[in-house]
Order: C-alpha cells, then sequence, then structure tokens
C-alpha cells in the first residue's frame, strides 16, 4: 500500500438492514444506520475465472 | 516377426438407427476386439464442451464454481470435433479462445426483471460459432417443443443477473466424462439356446407351463396347438440360469443347455446428441484404427517408442 496515498473507503453491506456503508482503515465494524455488528463483504468487481470440471 | 495370422473379417448388421440410438449386431471377431470398440466410444471419440468459464456478475443463488461445473456438462453440438485441434497442441493461438482451430466462445447475458422466477437454460448461450451450439432436444420424443426449452442452467428471482463468457475445447471422455459423447454404450454376447426335446417330450403340460414360467423374461413359449416349448426371443435371456435352476430343481438337468455364442455380439449404442450415435460408432472405429497403425509401428522398433506420441505414454501407464 502507497502511504501518501489515503486508503479509498471500501463499501460493505449490513447483515441486519442492507445498507452500505463505506469502512476506512480502523473504523469500527459497525452499521451506521442500525448499529448492527454483522458486515458482509462485496462480491470483486472483476472478472473471475473458472475451470469448468 | 512371421507367423501364423490371426486375421478375421468381422461383420456388422445395422438393426436399428436413429439420431441418438442405434443397434447393431458385431460377428465373427473377439470379445476383445467387441470391448475396445465400446471403450473408446465411450472414453476416446472427441467432442466439444465448455472447458473454461469467465464469470462477470453472478449474483444468482448458486455460486461460480457450481455454474461453471453445469456449464462443462451441457452437450454440444460436436460433429466438426474428430478435424478439431486439441488446444494444448494447437499452434495457432495461445489457447484463450477466439481460435477457430481448437476452441469456441459462448456469451451468456441473463437478468430476471419479474416477480416470476426466470429459467436460465442452455438456449441462451450464445455461440460464436453456428456448427457448435448446445444439443436441441425439443421435438426429439414426446416433450413439446414449448415445454422443453433447453438444459436448464440456474433459476434467477428479480433482481438477479448472471453474466459471463465461456470457452469450449476438444477433448476426450478419458480426461473428462464431460467430453464422452457416450450415454450409454452395452453389448452382449448372443445366446445359445438348445432345447433337449426328447427330455421335454417327457414333460406334462403343467410343467412345461411351470417351467416356461420361470423365467423372468419371456425367452420361452408354448405352443398351445402342439403342446411344444419354442424359444421365441432369446436375446431376451439375461444369463440368469432361472430356467436351467428350474429344471434341475423339476429332476431333469440338461433340459436346456445355455451358450454365449463367444463371436457375436449385439451392441446399443445411446448417445448424448453431441454427434449422431452412428456417426459415434464410425468415430470410434476410425479412432480405433489409428491406435492400431500405432502398434503396427513398434514391430521392427521396439525402443523408439516415443514415436507413438500418446499411446506410447498410455501404454506406460502414463
Amino acid at each position: 500500500m502507497d502511504p501518501q496515498q489515503p486508503a479509498e473507503p471500501v463499501y460493505y453491506i449490513c447483515g441486519d438492514c442492507g445498507m452500505e456503508i463505506p469502512l476506512k482503515p480502523n473504523d469500527v465494524i459497525q452499521c451506521r444506520e442500525c448499529g448492527y455488528r454483522i458486515l458482509y463483504k462485496k462480491r470483486t468487481r472483476r472478472i473471475v475465472q473458472y475451470e469448468a470440471r | 516377426m512371421e507367423g501364423k495370422s490371426y486375421q478375421r473379417f468381422p461383420r456388422v448388421k445395422i438393426r436399428e438407427m436413429r439420431h441418438d440410438y442405434l443397434k447393431f449386431e458385431l460377428r465373427d471377431t473377439d470379445a476383445s476386439v467387441a470391448n475396445a470398440l465400446r471403450r473408446v466410444m465411450i472414453a476416446e471419440v472427441p467432442t466439444v464442451a465448455i472447458d473454461l468459464v469467465e464469470i462477470e456478475i453472478n449474483s444468482s443463488v448458486l455460486n461460480d464454481e457450481f455454474i461453471a461445473h453445469r456449464l462443462g456438462l451441457i452437450p454440444l453440438t460436436s460433429d466438426r470435433a474428430m478435424s478439431m485441434r486439441f488446444s494444448r497442441d494447437c499452434d495457432a493461438c495461445d489457447g484463450d479462445g477466439q481460435c477457430e482451430y481448437c476452441s469456441v466462445e459462448f456469451h451468456l447475458r441473463a437478468r430476471c426483471h419479474s416477480d416470476q422466477t426466470l429459467d436460465v437454460t442452455s438456449k441462451e448461450l450464445l455461440s460464436s460459432d453456428h456448427t457448435v451450439v448446445p444439443v436441441d432436444f425439443s421435438d426429439a420424443s414426446g416433450y413439446e417443443a414449448s415445454e422443453q426449452r433447453g438444459i436448464i442452467i440456474v433459476k434467477l428471482r428479480r433482481g438477479q443477473e448472471l453474466r459471463l463468457r465461456a470457452i469450449a475445447r476438444k477433448g476426450i471422455g478419458k480426461d473428462h466424462a464431460k467430453w464422452s459423447p457416450a450415454a450409454t454404450v452395452t453389448f452382449m454376447y448372443e445366446p445359445d439356446i438348445r432345447i433337449n426335446e426328447e427330455m421335454m417330450d417327457t414333460l406334462s403340460l403343467e410343467e412345461k407351463t411351470a417351467w416356461v414360467d420361470s423365467s423372468p423374461t419371456k425367452v420361452f413359449e408354448l405352443d398351445p396347438s402342439t403342446g411344444k416349448v419354442l424359444v421365441v426371443d432369446p436375446e431376451a435371456y439375461t444369463y440368469d440360469d432361472e430356467v436351467i435352476k428350474k429344471a434341475e430343481a423339476m429332476g431333469k438337468p440338461g433340459l436346456v443347455d445355455i451358450t454365449a455364442k463367444e463371436d457375436s455380439f449385439i451392441f446399443t449404442v445411446e448417445s448424448t446428441g453431441a454427434i449422431k450415435a452412428s456417426q459415434l460408432l464410425l468415430n470410434a472405429i476410425e479412432i480405433l484404427k489409428q491406435k492400431l497403425d500405432a502398434v503396427r509401428l513398434s514391430e521392427d522398433t521396439v525402443e523408439a517408442d516415443d514415436q507413438f506420441g500418446e499411446l506410447g505414454a498410455h501404454m506406460r501407464g502414463g
């Protein structure tokens, strides 16, 4: 990680209300809307490759 | 290496032939040849199947690997497979699709916009090559074209989406069963059933009926007018020995003698639809000939088994 650049926020999905929550390093893992503490990581935007076997 | 010739001249008689079904007799040859033919049809006749899947978006309930695996199992029309190249020995491309010799590209885009579940089927796979497309099973037998709409890959609810690119390659069933063009290939020995007529005449009508009925399949019949037991369908015999046990139980061992004709085989071939059943047989014979040519080369050059290529590795257990 480049220390000069400020970290891009990563969006997570709240396990309770389903809101998208931007999170930066050292942020508290908690939903800002409902206070729920279980957040889900979103699927990658990259193309993923699989062998059909 | 001079010696006696064991060459035989097998005969083939086609009994029934449909697009995906073939029944034929193979005579005047050995079980080794019949079994080699069966095994080549199952595991060595090439077809084209999806081998690589690049998923862009998948918000369905099935995970990426699961969908990739399902796509691989979809039979594709493979009439061109015999003249195609294996992507591993294709020098015209780097093996990532878009090569006319070794691969075919497919695209799939589906998104559900309604409250009704959307079935994503093999019909939605768009091919880059019109000769290689998912096998169409509609109007094949009994199913109405409207109700049978291809092979279901995944079901989507409102808002779910699937977007992917797939690459189909040539392969053989030995590598992965998805490349096998055969659903089933079986052969049976033709039975030779001889009734001891003298002994049969000593039986009463009830005994004959009981004996005929002891066979689980309808092989024998009792002629009501003459009272004689006839063999009506020898091929229905499943080598179950029931009639032999029954004869022994009745105190008449040797009433019937059943042997398998060691040089007559009845084949049943069912194709997945990737190639016609008749073409499957022809391709299998062609591949068997190629393999035998490789063996013939070894006659005077035993050491140089590198020249056999794939077969050499095969025989060394690789």
